[in-house]
């Protein structure tokens, strides 16, 4: 149970560099400049680094561990491909102010995933630089504002978004100005075209939606909700957390929609990595593309003297747009991201649809399966489907009300026991607008076998009684934690000995 | 057990057996959708309306197999420029460094490279002690007591440190909403600034610099009464200002002042924490991430106590579980967009904690003397070019009165540009043409030398620079 810095060794362990270039004393900083105290930091060998490090990932849930059912976040399983591809020079050793001729392979890469990217959510240009989908968010969103100022609808103030939609939406339209006007969903889960028509007007400048949405139901109105939002005036914005359910099937741009944002890290396996890195790059219909964060590559033949850095004789370049927001970061964008989702859009290409309907099957199978080991076992009145439907998209939400008001089990405490089953769990309490929610999404890249496991083990979690659920998880690392405990006794660093006499 | 995976239907020749390998249940559709009563696999997408159907398919190019990717993945990588193939003076925010063999070897363990964010803290303990120490060793380093889990990247980590210096202090604001920046803050990273800070309002005005780079603390008093002030130690063309350490005094305690640093610096340079800074920033790369073509990176983002609870981002704490056990877990949580929604202090969400792992592997390697050495060798690569170029007569260095820390400016006798593209031709990335940053400096050549830069290679560039400032005299 040790941390780092209990286990610092001798002054000077740790460490083999060269020498430098010139000795230590020709630095000659001022007393002002020169830093007095070192940084109390570890001293410790590379196997002790290393014991301590795998020590840790050994404490730690990953997709590699197990079934990672965790609704919107798309854990999939991550090829070791692309950690080898994301590792060459080639992209690993770039710097992003070198020339254009000495990274064409690189921005012939970029286009193509623009290009891929553009396809499959039917828009007409995507910038690549966003470095999460919260980021693409606030880029979209601040792209629609420039363009309501050109055209002087200034007015244009107010974003709509469903009472089920993910925190970032309302954050990101709120960063950039916008007043949030919620929009209360039907009974049944999905948006109410009614409660969208009430609310728009002269003031309405963005609706954000996600497609299918955060119950992991297909919005089947959506094409009129697009209506009503641009017959006010407004633009529709697409959340593309849940776009694994759809690549090949249907499109943002088929709805109506007029900007989206992609999650390369949950459609295109860029790993998560414990929270990040992520990429969300943006795509936008025409009228929008002059407003994008630049650079943005294009392409065209190769001019005379360009064929020796050229590939397949085209020329690859950056572009500004012409009344681009500017930049919301400071270089490309997440370039790794982009070309490990590359690697992995090159594995199905246009078999994309394949991966989508494969994540549908698995979900509604899982969903199946569920109810199915449920009712074999007596304990199906102890849930239900989060919101009536036939069939689910991608993933689906159970409420665990009924088992909460019968026997006092929460959706906590299964969440806890399937800890104990050797799975993470789904995740809990949203959307807000199921009561004791878990919203459960398998991925395409779990095998039937998994699937019936799990449901096997979520029905034999419901039989435990509820006193043995409360103190789960048992078999963990550690068992509950106590979050109050954290936040009224703040202890946000390693707290050394010397500081605390 | 498992079941047959024999494909019994091939749409596309060739297709399915290029995806099986990520598609466990090809194959087996029917068996599944027949166990829900279903005919065919179309059934599942019975809820979308034709009118919004894609018809046919998807206009893109085969799926390919794990071989081909990886040969076209060679291919055209292959055929860029990677900077160790040249000898590169090529910094400007980025730089080149070392990364130990044992930080990649950890990194890529499945347990922490597929984990999303730790939500369920019993199953997550290892990613969130190894964040709760990346936030106590960059606590040491900076020199102040908090530290967040990372922003998206440096840029985005000073603007979201000024917009909660606007949270903090706009209250007791003589000029409210109005933040100070220093004139040499690179355009790019003011443009991030510019979008984040205009939804609330916030006007970014310029600290005026003298003219041997340094801050003029004559107009810093300006500042004094605005909600804060940005500046860079080192500045963005490689100054470490003595005018940095007293801001603070100028400024007041009502106006917070933020630095962005280098990290890798602190080794020798002095902590802002240490001389009043009330938050710190900067770009983590230096320290345990490749450069990779500008992403991804960390945002380094560290504070003192009044912030804390308007401070964006992740944090984790430790706690206790219910055997009394230390365990840590994410806290402060209702700052953030998934509890507050749109009155969270920021919408970040996903952040790079892996590439903040790899910065605390990096730190733990290093120790206290390791990191002084780096940041040694990395000041003396800056002071031998120095040495050497300013043997050139036909160039000029326009700060050599100034430390510098990575890089400075070289003034050439024409288009830095024009130099840039000589020194291309002989296989070496010689800078950064600060034209693109300041427009009245078209002959100033940024040369950034890091730890990898050798003695031969500074020689090299020396000759080259004066060769090609002499012709551009004769010229």
């Amino acid at each position: 149970m040790s941390n780092l810095f209990e286990h610092s060794g001798a002054i000077g362990k740790g460490y083999s560099q060269p020498e430098p270039l010139l000795p230590a004393h020709s630095i000659g900083l001022p007393e002002n400049l020169t830093r007095k105290k070192a940084a109390r930091w570890p001293r410790l060998s590379e196997p002790e680094m290393v014991r301590h490090y795998t020590w840790l990932s050994k404490r730690n849930f990953g997709i590699d561990t197990g079934f990672y059912p965790l609704g919107s976040c798309t854990m999939k399983h991550n090829p070791r491909i692309n950690e080898v591809i994301a590792q060459l020079p080639g992209i690993a050793d770039i710097h992003p102010h070198q020339p254009e001729h000495h990274v064409q392979g690189l921005l012939s890469i970029f286009h193509e995933m623009q290009e891929m990217l553009e396809i499959c959510a039917g828009m007409d240009q995507v910038t690549l630089q966003p470095v999460a989908g919260a980021q693409g968010e606030f880029t979209a969103v601040r792209c629609i504002q420039e363009y309501f100022k050109s055209r002087g609808e200034t007015q244009r103030t107010k974003v709509l978004v469903p009472d089920s939609a993910h925190g970032t939406n309302p954050a990101s339209a709120a960063m950039a100005g916008f007043e949030i006007v919620e929009i209360p969903s039907r009974e049944d889960g999905r948006i109410d075209l009614d409660a969208i028509a009430a609310a728009v007007d002269e003031q309405t400048a963005i609706m954000m939606i996600t497609n299918p949405n955060t119950l992991g139901l297909f919005e089947p109105e959506i094409a009129q909700a697009a209506e009503i939002v641009h017959q006010a005036g407004g633009q529709m914005y697409y959340d593309g957390a849940n776009f694994n359910a759809i690549l090949g099937i249907t499109s943002p741009g088929l709805m109506g929609f007029d900007a989206v944002h992609y999650n390369l890290h949950k459609t295109f396996s860029q790993p998560h990595g414990g929270g990040g890195p992520g990429s969300g790059p943006i795509g936008v219909k025409e009228h929008l593309a002059e407003y994008l964060p630049g650079p943005i590559v294009k392409k065209r033949p190769i001019m005379a003297g360009e064929e020796v850095y050229a590939i397949d004789d085209l020329w690859y370049g950056w572009y500004q747009p012409a009344n681009s927001i500017g930049k919301v970061q400071q270089w490309h964008g997440n370039a790794g991201a982009v070309v490990r989702s590359w690697a992995y859009y090159r594995r199905f290409g246009n078999g994309l649809r394949t991966m989508s309907q494969h994540a549908v099957l698995n979900s509604n199978y899982l969903r199946h399966a569920i109810f199915r080991e449920a009712k074999k076992a007596g304990v199906d009145d102890m849930f239900c489907d989060g919101a009536p439907t036939t069939v689910a998209k991608h993933e689906f939400t159970l409420s665990l009300l009924p088992a909460k008001e019968k026997y006092g089990i929460t959706a906590m405490d299964v969440a806890k026991g399937l800890l104990d089953k050797g799975y993470m769990a789904p995740t809990v309490y949203f959307p807000l607008v199921v009561p004791e929610c878990m919203m459960i999404e398998p991925t395409e890249t779990e095998s039937k076998e998994v699937l019936d496991t799990f449901a096997n083990h979520f029905v034999e979690v419901l039989q435990v009684d509820a006193e043995t659920l409360h103190a789960a998880p048992i078999s963990t690392p550690v068992r509950r934690v106590d979050e109050v405990y954290a936040a009224r006794n703040l202890c946000l660093r390693h707290p050394f000995e010397e500081d605390e006499q | 057990m498992t079941g047959t995976r024999t494909v019994k239907h091939t749409p596309r020749r060739g297709v399915v057996i290029i995806m099986v390998d990520q598609l466990p249940n090809l194959g087996r559709e029917q068996e599944m959708l027949a166990e829900m009563g279903l005919a065919h696999i179309d059934d599942l997408f019975s809820d979308i309306p034709p009118h919004v159907r894609m018809q046919g398919d998807l206009p893109l190019r085969g799926p390919q197999s794990e071989e081909e990717i990886i040969a076209d993945a060679n291919r055209l990588l292959g055929s860029n420029v990677a900077l160790g193939d040249r000898v590169s003076f090529l910094g400007a925010g980025l730089y080149r460094n070392y990364i130990p063999a044992a930080v990649f070897a950890m990194i890529t363990r499945g347990e922490f490279l597929t984990a999303y964010t730790p939500y369920q803290p019993e199953v997550s303990q290892g990613m969130l002690q190894a964040m709760w120490e990346f936030q106590t060793l960059l606590s040491e380093l900076l020199g102040l007591p908090i530290a967040n889990l990372s922003l998206y990247d440096g840029s985005s980590a000073s603007a979201e440190a000024l917009t909660c210096a606007v949270r903090v202090h706009n209250r007791k604001a003589t000029q409210k909403n109005v933040v100070y920046v220093s004139q040499l803050i690179t355009p790019d990273k003011i443009s991030v600034m510019q979008n984040y800070c205009q939804g609330g309002g916030i006007e970014i005005r310029m600290l005026k610099h003298n003219g041997d780079g340094t801050i003029n603390l004559e107009s810093a008093k300006e500042a004094a009464g605005s909600c804060g002030v940005y500046v860079e130690q080192p500045n963005p063309i490689g100054i470490l200002d003595g005018g940095i350490p007293l801001l603070k005094e100028i400024i007041g305690p009502n106006t917070a002042l933020i630095v962005g640093v280098q990290p890798v610096s602190l080794g020798v340079v002095e902590a802002p924490g240490n001389y009043g800074a009330d938050m710190v920033v900067g770009e983590g790369q230096p320290l345990g991430s490749p450069i990779t073509a500008g992403g991804p990176l960390y945002g380094i983002f560290a504070c003192s106590k009044p912030y804390l609870r308007l401070m964006p981002g992740r944090i984790v704490g430790r706690s206790i579980d219910v055997d009394g056990k230390v365990a840590y877990c994410l806290t402060l949580s209702t700052r953030e967009q998934h509890i507050r929604r749109h009155r969270a202090t920021s919408n970040i969400c996903t952040n790079e904690t892996l590439i903040a792992l790899m910065g605390a592997m990096h730190m733990a390697l290093l120790g206290p003397e390791g990191l002084n050495h780096l940041a040694v060798r990395n000041m003396t690569a800056c002071i031998l070019a120095k040495q050497k170029l300013s043997e050139i007569q036909t160039i000029a260095l326009p700060h050599i009165g100034s430390h510098h820390f990575n890089e400075f400016v070289v003034e050439l006798p024409g288009k830095a540009k024009d130099c840039l593209d000589y020194l291309d031709e002989n296989g070496i990335v010689g800078g950064f043409n600060l034209n693109s940053w300041y427009s009245n400096r078209t002959n100033w050549l940024l040369v950034t030398v890091t730890d990898q830069t050798k003695a031969e290679e500074i020689e090299l560039l020396a000759a080259h620079l004066a060769l090609w400032s002499s012709k551009a005299v004769a010229a």
